[in-house]
């Protein structure tokens, strides 16, 4: 049961120009809005026609421009759950589910009721749309798009809609009947911690074009692009020159780092996530090596004068200071950093004990901050 | 035959609303479709609505006279509309239509493709997506449009008068009768049909209002299906084991 | 699921009123026609439309009735309108049969389009410009030239593209006093708005034709144009050239010029020609 899809779509000036394929298991489909995504599914769904290309699902050819053939949305056999769930509003949950089944209308009634059972409906059967909750909406929805038995579910945003309490659940009980489903099933998501917590590989969309399906890990833990580490998250990145096996310059910082893995030789960007870095102190000790603040206990200076590795420390100028309940995010510029740079501005992230005890700088109040090694993402 | 402008301002109002209704939705529909020439099309189509009905009488007459294009081919088919029911209803129709045609109009452009979508999406026909999910949901656009075409139907002048005539019996509606009866100087026969046509005029305004209120009731229940509510017992034990 | 029951009923009880009302319509023609083609056997049925001016619209309605007593094989069909519409009706190939019109102007456009036999056409009515002031006038009007008066503050009369009132302004003209009176004249659209605001009293007299005058009982007749003052307001009447019944056109003309048919125009204020 495979899926591939390799389409091309101009509309105005926004051009879609999507590859992928999926043999099972959960895709997502990774973008910020107006990445495409919800033009990929339509045009996977037949609701839109791309203007050249191939989508093939499961050995059927669903569109192929070519030789011409565009199956039409009925046709295609695909299970489609829509942001808001489009149920039929003029119809009980029971009318909406017998509306997707085909058949005699006491067999249509049999056949949609053990669905409903099946999904614990059984009780709201008989309710329009607009007297169930969400979630029951949700699993309305749902039956209604398993009962056709589809080759692929397709689900566009489906937890954008709830608040957070109610996502978990929901989320939790999406990612049951996927695991139930032997087919493809792509999920489209412009949230990375859902992209996480539910998907097993992740195509990430950036303006229209799809970069390579990658393991949901390896975007996660190793993205390769510069687009999939935004995507994936990581807040801070500088362009980067490859100085030695294990060494980059990172050259908006204006700082050579340290790395663990070796680096490539077209290294373009480097990348560190926010809590790869950690903040080592407001001065630099005699021996050039910064007090760490770390251990948060001023009165022991023993430990504050502990002799630390000085690679990968740089020093920086507070900008922007935001508090949060429990942590502090301080915005910081490079010393050495290209005044004009974008990339130049780091984030770093701590609990508000630690910056109680680095003094609590106002800007332009100097820090030090050490990356860690391990963590540098090398980007292309 | 004292009444007969009753009879005939109501078959001449209805029918006129049935095609209206039925022209009006398709071509609504058709329009809505349409990419290219949209704007010109709506713009023609509702022409009539601009144009004084006096105009769009005189058109009419230039169509259906016997020197008109379409006349003449009626003509050879023995088919008279000039100073005919059959007028009467052309011009009540034509006078009428844009109102319908704009109401299911905007109706369906409004309407949330999404359920279109999701209809196809889960096999069913276009037949019974129009019939089953498109017009349950453009009902409140659509009855008021038909209230509108109705009232217009049925106060219509200036174009029946310039197709149809003004007979007695035959062709002259209440609006006709009005006239006739102050241009004669018959005060008393003027106000009575005033009086029964505004009788008339409220009473079907008003059961429309009611049903299209009650429609709109039921539908707007049905709409805030997109709003979500928040229910925290929604979810049956059963599914806590997940 | 009840509402969508209603609805529905609602619509196929519309579909089904229009549908028995189309059918019946179409059986009614139907019996005329079996009406027609059981007559036909017998004698012949002529159906005449005739166009008149909408003033007329009484008159022609009793004598309408009254012709049909005696010419059960003519069915008239009388269709009222300002004399313009119906001159462009004919103009555009109407089944017209016979034309009566409240102006020569309307009839002269035709004839000169060839568009009614010439032989047929005659002057049919006269009618006469009169001024008339509210019942309750306390003014004590007694010919136009008193218009003109400082008593006088408001005169409704018809505008310069009314008929009536170009023969208005004919009358003020002969007495040489029209430019008194166009200051303080209010222009109706018709002879009929005239007629009301001197009705309500909202002017203290006006100038209508005395048709008019005669269908109120709020006004009084306070004086009557001399005919050399204007021009003569003429009702012409002829057949209509297309028409496919010239005879029985002919015939009903000639009973409109008939006593039985001069008592009922003399009735409504109308001078038989």
């Amino acid at each position: 049961m495979t899926l591939s899809v390799d389409i091309r779509k101009k509309l105005g000036k926004f051009t879609l120009d999507v590859r992928f394929e999926t043999a099972g298991g959960i895709l997502a489909l990774l973008g910020a809005s107006g990445s495409g995504k919800s033009m990929t599914l339509k045009c996977i769904a037949g609701i839109e026609t791309p203007d050249e290309g191939r989508i093939e699902l499961d050995g059927l050819t669903l569109f192929d421009s070519e030789k011409r053939v565009n199956l039409p949305t009925r046709e295609r056999k695909v299970g489609y759950l829509f942001q808001h769930y489009a149920l039929f509003p003029n119809m009980t949950a029971l009318e909406n589910v017998m509306a997707a089944v085909s058949g005699s209308k006491a067999e249509k009634r049999r056949i949609a009721e053990e669905r409903l059972k099946s999904m614990y409906l059984l009780d709201s059967k008989d309710k329009y749309p607009a007297q169930i909750s969400g979630g029951q909406q949700q699993r309305v929805a749902l039956a209604r798009m398993l009962v056709r038995e589809p080759n692929i579910i397709m689900l566009d945003e489906p937890l954008s809609a709830l608040d957070s309490y109610l996502k978990w659940q929901l989320e939790m009980e999406l990612v049951d009947i996927f695991r139930g489903f032997d087919k493809p099933v792509v999920y489209v998501t412009h949230n990375r911690n859902e992209v996480y917590r539910v998907s097993d590989d992740v195509c990430v969309l950036e303006n229209g074009a799809s970069e390579p399906v990658v393991s949901t890990h390896e975007l996660f833990l190793a993205p390769r692009t510069l687009a999939a580490a935004l995507i994936s998250g990581c807040k801070n990145f500088s362009r980067a020159r490859r100085t030695g096996p294990r060494s980059v310059f990172a050259v908006d910082w204006g700082v050579e780092l340290v790395t663990e893995a070796p680096v490539p030789g077209d290294v373009q960007y480097l990348g560190v996530r926010s809590h790869a870095i950690k903040a080592v102190g407001a001065e630099l000790n005699r021996a050039g090596k910064p007090a760490d603040a770390a251990s948060g206990d001023p009165g022991n200076r023993g430990a504050a004068n502990a002799p630390l590795p000085a690679t990968n420390v740089l020093s920086c100028r507070v900008g922007k200071v935001v508090r949060e309940m429990f942590s502090v995010i301080a915005m910081v510029r490079p010393e050495e950093s290209e005044p004009a740079s974008d990339f130049a501005r780091i984030r770093v992230k701590m609990i508000n004990d630690k910056w109680a005890a680095l003094g609590e700088p106002v800007p332009p109040g100097r820090i030090h901050i050490r990356i860690d090694p391990a963590e540098i993402l090398l980007l292309k | 035959m004292v009444f007969s402008p009753i009879l005939l301002s109501i078959e001449v109002a209805v029918c006129a609303t049935s095609v209206s209704f039925v022209l009006g939705l398709f071509i609504a529909k058709q329009v809505v479709k349409l990419r290219r020439l949209k704007s010109l099309v709506d713009g023609i189509l509702t022409l009539p609505l601009v144009l004084p009905p006096t105009v769009v009488g005189f058109f009419l007459l230039l169509t259906f006279g016997r020197n008109g294009l379409l006349g003449d081919m009626l003509a050879a088919m023995d088919v008279s509309v000039v100073f005919t029911l059959a007028g009467a209803i052309i011009a009540a129709t034509v006078v009428s239509f844009p109102l319908m045609y704009r109401s299911a109009r905007g109706a369906f452009e409004q309407f949330d493709r999404d359920l279109i979508y999701a209809g196809r999406t889960i096999g069913m026909s276009e037949t019974k997506i129009f019939w089953r999910v498109i017009m349950p949901g453009c009902k409140p656009g659509i009855i008021s449009g038909l209230v509108l075409t109705f009232a217009r139907a049925l106060g219509e002048f200036g174009a029946t008068i310039m197709l149809a005539g003004n007979i007695p019996g035959k062709t002259q509606t209440m609006s006709l009768a009005i006239y006739s009866a102050v241009a004669s100087g018959n005060r008393e026969k003027a106000y009575m049909w005033v009086a029964i046509i505004m009788l008339i005029s409220f009473t079907c305004m008003f059961l429309m209002n009611i049903f299209a209120a009650r429609t709109r009731k039921s539908v707007k229940a049905g709409a805030a299906a997109g709003s979500i509510i928040k229910d925290e017992k929604s979810l049956p034990e059963g599914t806590a084991i997940l | 699921m009840k509402m969508k029951k209603i609805g529905l009923l609602c619509i196929s009880l519309i579909l089904v009123v229009s549908l028995g009302l189309a059918a019946c319509e179409i059986k009614n023609s139907d019996e005329m026609g079996s009406d027609k083609d059981e007559k036909a056997k017998t004698e012949k049925t002529v159906e005449l439309n005739v166009l008149a001016a909408a003033s007329m619209t009484d008159v022609l309605n009793e004598l309408g009735e009254t012709y049909k007593a005696t010419h059960k094989d003519v069915k008239l069909n009388f269709s009222y309108g300002s004399s313009g519409a119906l001159q462009t009706q004919i103009e555009e190939g109407a089944p017209a049969d016979i034309f009566i019109s409240a102006g020569a102007k309307q009839m002269d456009a035709l004839a000169e389009k060839n568009l009614i036999a010439a032989d047929t056409r005659k002057d049919l009515l006269g009618n006469d410009v009169v001024l008339v002031t509210p019942k309750d006038s306390k003014l004590g009007l007694t010919s136009f030239e008193d218009v003109a008066s400082d008593k006088v503050k408001r005169v409704a009369v018809g505008g310069e593209n009314v008929p009536v009132g170009q023969y208005t302004q004919q009358v003020f003209e002969y007495y040489k006093v029209w430019d008194k009176i166009k200051a303080k004249a209010s222009l109706g659209e018709d002879v009929r708005q005239v007629l009301s605001w001197v009705e309500s009293g909202d002017a203290d007299c006006g100038i209508v034709y005395k048709t008019d005058a005669l269908t109120t009982d709020k006004v009084t007749v306070a004086a009557a144009a001399a005919a050399d003052t204007h021009k003569p307001v003429l009702y012409p009447e002829a057949v209509v050239a297309a028409s496919k019944n010239q005879d029985a056109a002919k015939e009903f003309l000639e009973f409109l010029s008939s006593p039985e048919a001069k008592a009922v125009f003399e009735k409504a204020g109308f001078t038989v020609l």
